[in-house]
């Protein structure tokens, strides 16, 4: 049956400023190695969270919020993108009825 | 006219569903491979590929067979910088009341989750943070795609036209990820029916409404690929009156 949010969740928005208590925010794992700071992975990310340092592409780990779409590790020619953490928001907008990450799968 | 009928659906006939395990057909790796585009190539988009694409979307199924849709392209340069200039406009100011994370206040972070409450979808914390990007210029409303195109539904129509809009939308928008093009679905440019100059510019008043748009061009760079994802739960009522969540 569904999950559903209880009152306690309904009272509370998360706050940006309680990261890791409120939000855990989504992450990739960036290969220095393989990068080759083409720069792609800047352009493709929708939330501003990969910039360029030295020619190697990284994360920032504060505020621009990544939501794990994976647009960045699909754009790598380099496959030096992997994805490492889910966006998870723990209250009000708690994404509900979620399972394990699949690429998509053949049944 | 009867024999034809008859000869189509020998034709339809013919095709089967793939067993179980088989790989993906050409349908389905298209669906799994589409990425949002957000970098483009200069070069414009020619007209009768977007009229193609429109075609495409004029042929989705809409509830009642209403077709509550409107299109409007805009290939103008000038105009899509001039729209973005002006949504850009509008985060900042909206920052102004609700952005907490600059400086010390704490009415500004109660008003924000006030507002966050109030308008749930529009300032869920996804947007929410877009808007900050967007205000201070860090992400690109319509990534410099060439051809916008804006959508706008009739209020008027049966059932819920929203969904009709975006079935008519991926129709094009995978239609267009067959051609090798980019597109992006960007609903930012919902202020832009908040002003004045663009509501009587863009033709927006009653019964329409102006719900998203899509950037189209050609991506630079390889957008496209398999990622991961979460699964979601699914309820199943089997056929035996059992119970199950599958993922």
């Amino acid at each position: 049956m569904p999950e559903h949010l209880r009152i306690r969740d309904r009272l509370r928005i998360e706050s940006f400023k309680k990261l890791g208590q409120d939000v855990t925010l989504g992450a990739v794992e960036i290969d220095p190695a393989k990068c080759t700071g083409c720069g792609l992975c800047v352009k493709a990310c929708a939330a501003g969270t990969i910039e360029l340092v030295g020619k190697k592409a990284r994360m920032r780990t504060v505020f621009p919020i990544c939501h794990s779409c994976a647009d960045c590790v699909a754009i790598c020619a380099q496959n030096a993108i992997q994805m490492k953490q889910f966006l998870e928001l723990k209250k009000y907008f708690r994404y509900l009825d979620r399972g394990k990450p699949e690429p998509p799968r053949r049944f | 006219m009867a024999e034809e009928t008859k000869a189509s659906v020998e034709k339809e006939t013919k095709i089967k569903p793939p067993d179980s395990g088989a790989e993906f057909n050409e349908v389905e790796d298209l669906i799994y491979r589409r990425r949002s585009a957000r970098f483009y190539k200069k070069q414009q988009v020619p007209e009768y590929l977007v009229r193609r694409l429109l075609e495409t979307a004029r042929f989705a199924p809409s509830s009642g067979n209403a077709q509550p849709w409107k299109f409007i392209v805009v290939q103008d340069r000038k105009m899509i910088e001039e729209m973005t200039r002006d949504v850009v406009a509008f985060c900042k100011l909206a920052c102004r009341f609700i952005d907490y994370l600059d400086g010390w206040n704490p009415l500004k972070e109660w008003t924000a989750k006030l507002m966050q409450r109030l308008m749930n979808n529009l300032l869920h914390p996804i947007p929410f943070a877009a808007l900050k990007l967007i205000a201070e210029e860090k992400l690109g409303l319509w990534h410099g795609a060439p051809t916008v195109i804006i959508m706008l539904t009739d209020k008027r129509c049966p059932g819920d036209p929203a969904v009709d809009v975006g079935i008519a939308g991926e129709n094009l928008v995978l239609a267009a990820h067959s051609y090798g093009l980019g597109t992006c679905w960007v609903s930012f440019c919902t202020p832009l029916k908040m002003m004045p100059k663009w509501r009587k510019r863009l033709g927006i008043r009653y019964p329409y409404k102006l719900v998203t748009s899509i950037a189209l061009g050609y991506p630079r760079g390889v957008p496209d690929g398999y990622v991961t994802r979460e699964t979601s739960a699914i309820d199943w009522f089997a056929e035996d009156g059992t119970f199950k969540v599958v993922y």
